[in-house]
């Protein structure tokens, strides 16, 4: 590493790879990530189908089951893809940044097993709907909206996967606390700081997932409830699926904070900045997911309106991160002799893929939110709702901003991890440069076509007797654009996972960079001392989630019933409890929403 | 060499937003580029950075050719 790249703050890595220091952690970090690259590899090729049968150019699979396919892309990228690259990097932070192993292995593959199967389990059926050799299957999409179905198999597959993820925060949570006995007057260290605030949504907003999976999608696929309340179920999944877009996120928002500014060379700008946004996401993460469903009938204009508001709010921690990410690469450039007003943008090191890929995925994130403004405000919300823009918008968040920066990061993390040496660095430069390139087109027609009213998560938006006039040229070009797009990043993918293949083969090697992560400019002495005060923070998250949540909740209830109009709400056997339990939603039901309409 | 060739490769990747979102722009106000001619102003464009690039250079030379990481 370059000279300007001392050890990191208070740790202590001696000039040692992170496998020389934790070869048992480095094992399970070096598991999750391939877990995650074969769900990238086989949700990548689903893309590919996609993009070639929506521009009818290759059609390979029936039009029937084109949902098996879209859910298996969704399910194994934005979820099982991200998670498992997550758990990597959040081990390796816990570990590097308190100097400590994890306390107990066996208990760390446990949950690795748990995320696993639960992701085995889950993908079954997901597979069953491509055939119709089983009875399976899946077809729900990663948002499995009632009254779409799934085989049981599906959600308790989910289900574990989510328990998985619990039982990875407490392993670290552990950690930390084991560290905090034997340190009781230290600062938290940065990176375990972002660790516990993204626990502290992540549990807040998983616990909805989680209810609305096992108390109402699993039974009823089970046939023990006959229906559910579809508004319900979705509230409490967009109650999770919005913070699970921070969840992806805020490992990224760690590699831009921590390992940015090392590989250009420089200093985080500042380790208080840093921690107010980590601050800013674990308050604001989950009172907003209402803002995915502007166009729910049943939730009153009101509470869409609150969500709108937090929405708002969660651009400053974005534009906060913009401006200290922007500020460490500057600093630096100019460490690596960088001058002028725009010129020290030439002595950054763009010849390392791993700066470069980050670089050019924080550049598209940037274009992200302006589509992701558009798709924010209520008004125009309806305009995009539910079109292909909504599509090209997060391609650029999830497929590029959080894709891009993990295939980056990959580029250090393998042979940290493995020992090895990366196999070719220019290959991996023009991998990363090839993903942006192929987005760009991709998601640009995207937009466009969305502009122009072109529906998403449909396989043949070829209507007869309809045509779609593109404001700008016309269909055919949109199609191809995008399908050049769609080739180039799988030409992309294919070559990252020769990349790290071929890196996995390689051998041992011992002058490989130490295990590292930036210092800072400003240190976490200059962050006052209530930023670290973790239970205040959940205190407050929890609070703005119950005056977010719990009077649409009482009113979806209210209106529609725990179970849907006109569903015997209780089975048979619980029918014993039905008087308590009606009295007490009938009394939810009569009070909430006169309070409710008292206010609005 | 005026840039490195990472750096060449980077500037390259840059101008494909450039074109693709400058003729959507341009179409806002009215200009139709049709893709054959984005094309082929894009290449223009392309190989003019190229060949400036590859020009000998005149004494702006990167400060310090980056070494990676
Ligand atoms: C090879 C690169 C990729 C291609 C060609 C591709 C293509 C597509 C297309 C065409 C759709 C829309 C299908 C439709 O609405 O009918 C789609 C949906 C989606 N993609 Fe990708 N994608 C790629 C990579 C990624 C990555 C890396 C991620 C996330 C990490 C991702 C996440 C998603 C999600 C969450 C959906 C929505 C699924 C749904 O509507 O249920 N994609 N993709
Ligand atoms: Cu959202």
């Amino acid at each position: 590493m370059s000279a300007e790249t001392g050890s990191a703050t208070g740790v202590a890595s001696e000039g040692r790879t992170y496998i020389d220091q934790f070869p048992g952690e480095a094992r399970l970090v070096r598991t999750a990530f391939w877990s995650s690259f074969v769900a990238l590899g086989i949700g990548g090729l689903m893309g590919l189908v996609q993009v070639l049968h929506r521009a009818d150019v290759l059609r390979v699979i029936d039009s029937t089951d084109y949902y098996a396919v879209l859910t298996l892309h969704g399910v194994l990228l934005a979820l099982t893809f991200t998670i498992f690259f997550l758990v990597g990097i959040f081990t390796w932070a816990i570990t590097t940044s308190l100097d400590r192993g994890l306390e107990d292995l066996r208990f760390t593959w446990a949950w690795y097993g748990l995320m696993a199967g639960g992701t085995a389990l889950a993908a079954i059926p997901i597979l069953g709907g491509l055939t119709d050799a089983v009875e399976m299957s899946a077809s729900v999409l990663f948002t499995f909206y009632a009254p779409l179905q799934a085989h049981p198999l599906f959600y308790l597959g989910l289900a574990l996967f989510v328990v998985g993820t619990w039982l990875a925060g407490l392993d670290w949570i552990r950690s930390y606390l084991a560290w905090r006995r034997e340190n009781p007057d230290e600062r938290i260290p940065l990176p375990t700081f972002m660790v516990l605030t993204t626990l502290g949504f992540w549990y807040l907003s998983s616990l909805g997932v989680a209810l609305a999976v096992v108390v109402f999608l699993l039974p009823w696929s089970l046939g023990i409830w006959e229906q559910v309340n579809p508004l319900l179920t979705r509230t409490m999944f967009w109650y999770f699926g919005h913070p699970v877009v921070y969840f992806w996120l805020m490992p990224v928002y760690m590699m831009w904070y921590l390992m940015l500014p090392k590989v250009s060379g420089g200093k985080l700008f500042s380790d208080p900045l840093a921690r107010v946004v980590f601050v800013l996401f674990l308050v604001l993460s989950t009172p907003t997911g209402i803002h995915h469903q502007y166009l729910d009938p049943g939730i009153a204009e009101g509470f869409k309106f609150i969500a709108m508001t937090n929405t708002m709010f969660l651009l400053l921690p974005s534009l906060l991160t913009a401006f200290t990410v922007v500020a460490s690469m500057e600093h630096g450039a100019r460490q690596r002799g960088g001058t002028g007003t725009f010129g020290w943008l030439r002595a950054l090191p763009w010849r390392d893929p791993v700066f470069t890929g980050m670089a050019l995925a924080g550049v598209m994130f940037a274009a992200a939110g302006f589509s992701g403004m558009v798709n924010a405000g209520m008004n125009i919300n309806y305009l995009v709702h539910n079109t292909f823009w909504i599509v090209g918008h997060f391609h650029l968040t999830v497929g590029t901003a959080v894709a891009l920066t993990f295939m980056a990061v990959t580029y250090w993390f393998l042979p940290q991890v493995s020992g090895k040496r990366l196999w070719n660095r220019s290959v991996a430069l023009a991998q990363v440069v090839l993903w942006f390139v192929g987005m760009v087109l991709m998601s640009n027609a995207m937009h466009r076509g969305g502009l122009d009213s072109v529906p998403r998560r449909t396989a043949e938006p070829q209507y007869r007797g309809f045509e779609i006039e593109p404001t700008l040229g016309t269909m055919a070009e949109l199609d191809a654009q995008i399908v050049l797009g769609g080739t180039i990043l799988f030409v992309s993918l294919v070559l990252f996972l020769v990349v790290v293949v071929m890196t996995g083969l390689g051998d041992r090697v011992d002058d490989l960079p130490a295990n590292e992560y930036a210092e800072t400019l400003s240190g976490p002495e200059d962050a006052p001392l209530v930023l670290d005060n973790l239970k205040l923070w959940v205190g407050i998250a929890v609070v703005l989630v119950v005056l977010a949540y719990a009077l649409p909740l009482a009113a979806i209830v209210d209106r529609g019933g725990l179970f849907g109009p006109g569903g015997s709400p209780f089975p048979v056997f619980v029918g014993c409890l039905e008087p308590t339990v009606s009295a007490s939603v009938a009394f939810l039901g009569d009070h909430l929403p006169a309070a409710v309409s008292g206010w609005w | 060499m005026r840039i490195s060739p990472a750096g060449l490769l980077v500037v390259l990747a840059f101008a494909v937003p450039a074109l693709v979102q400058a003729r959507t722009v341009l179409a806002f106000a009215g200009v139709h580029v049709s893709p054959l001619q984005t094309v082929l102003i894009g290449l223009l464009v392309l190989t003019a950075v190229v060949l400036w690039a590859v020009a000998p250079g005149s004494g702006t030379e990167a400060p310090s050719e980056p070494n990676g990481g």
